[in-house]
């Protein structure tokens, strides 16, 4: 005889409770990889381009390359 | 110009490729996005004994799966027709450069104010400067002045090439009997390469552009000098 019956298990809807977890956490992972994206690939680079613009001298940079030999057109 | 294990695009040189450097990113994320629920609920369903045997319809959820797609695929097209039209603006250039395709070079005119004309051949690997690039060199570079627009048109003298400079954005066919246009503005002073991208015979691969951009009286420098 057992001391003590066990809680009966769940015998129905198994499916249906595994599509509800799962449902939730395939959009919850993929926003999340497309939040990584936005914050760690695309947020930088838009960064980095207003960045190198914000103080630019083209005619500084300009003068730079042509001491260095760059151009034709320029020695 | 492209470097070794290069993965994205080369740095932007024109706003125009900035804003297309953008729009690709916000693609992408988007393909990433789709590709790993997708991933996701292929894995879930191979790693299952679960199923459901009496299915009839699926009211909600092909609602869901056909609205949703319908709304990504707006938020692609709308940033998408923006470029497209910002790349067609007539913005007035005060310069207009006609470079012709031939097997297997560039010939450029500058043909506003003089008759300026020349031909672009690859350096040949052999007589390259220590420090030049393989396959990318040219005799005579394309020069143009910086900050400006400047209006290209591109044809061809017989087959069909394409002039082509990724860091500035610029892909346009060199077609022959036909004029395309396409407006070029850099942001900054240096060199910017291309290669044909069409094919057009052997030497299909050994016809690069290089662009020299500098300050528009160096420019005017130049024309006088190569007159």
């Amino acid at each position: 005889m057992s001391s003590g019956a066990l809680a009966k298990p769940q015998m129905q809807g198994l499916l249906a409770r595994r599509l509800r977890i799962h449902i939730v956490g395939a959009f919850a992972v993929s926003l999340g990889v497309a939040a990584l994206y936005k914050f760690g690939v695309a947020g930088p680079r838009k960064k980095a381009y207003a960045d190198f613009y914000r103080n630019y001298d083209s005619m500084k940079d300009f003068e730079e390359m042509r001491k260095a030999g760059t151009f034709q057109s320029a020695k | 110009m492209a470097y070794p294990y290069q993965l994205g695009f080369q740095d932007a040189t024109s706003p125009i490729m900035e804003e297309l450097l953008h729009f690709h990113d916000h693609t992408l994320m988007i393909v990433f996005l789709i590709s790993t629920l997708v991933l996701y609920l292929i894995s879930l369903m191979l790693t299952t004994k679960l199923t459901h045997t009496s299915t009839m319809d699926a009211q909600e959820v092909e609602t869901i799966w056909t609205i949703l797609p319908a709304i990504i695929l707006i938020m692609i097209a709308l940033p998408s027709l923006r470029i497209l039209y910002m790349m067609d603006e007539v913005n007035n250039p005060a310069l207009t450069v006609k470079t012709m395709g031939h097997q297997w070079y560039w010939s450029y005119e500058y043909t506003d104010y003089e008759e300026l004309n020349f031909d672009s051949y690859m350096t040949p690997t052999t007589d390259l400067k220590p420090g030049e690039l393989r396959l990318l060199e040219v005799d005579n570079r394309v020069v143009l002045p910086m900050e400006m627009p400047v209006r290209m048109l591109i044809s061809s003298e017989d087959v069909l090439h394409s002039w082509a400079v990724p860091s500035l954005g610029l892909k346009t066919d060199a077609i022959p009997g036909r004029l395309n246009q396409a407006i070029l503005t850099s942001s900054r002073p240096g060199l910017f390469y291309g290669q044909c991208s069409e094919i057009c015979g052997s030497n299909h691969s050994f016809m690069p552009i290089v662009i020299e951009m500098v300050p528009l009286k160096t420019f005017e420098n130049w024309c006088s000098s190569m007159l």
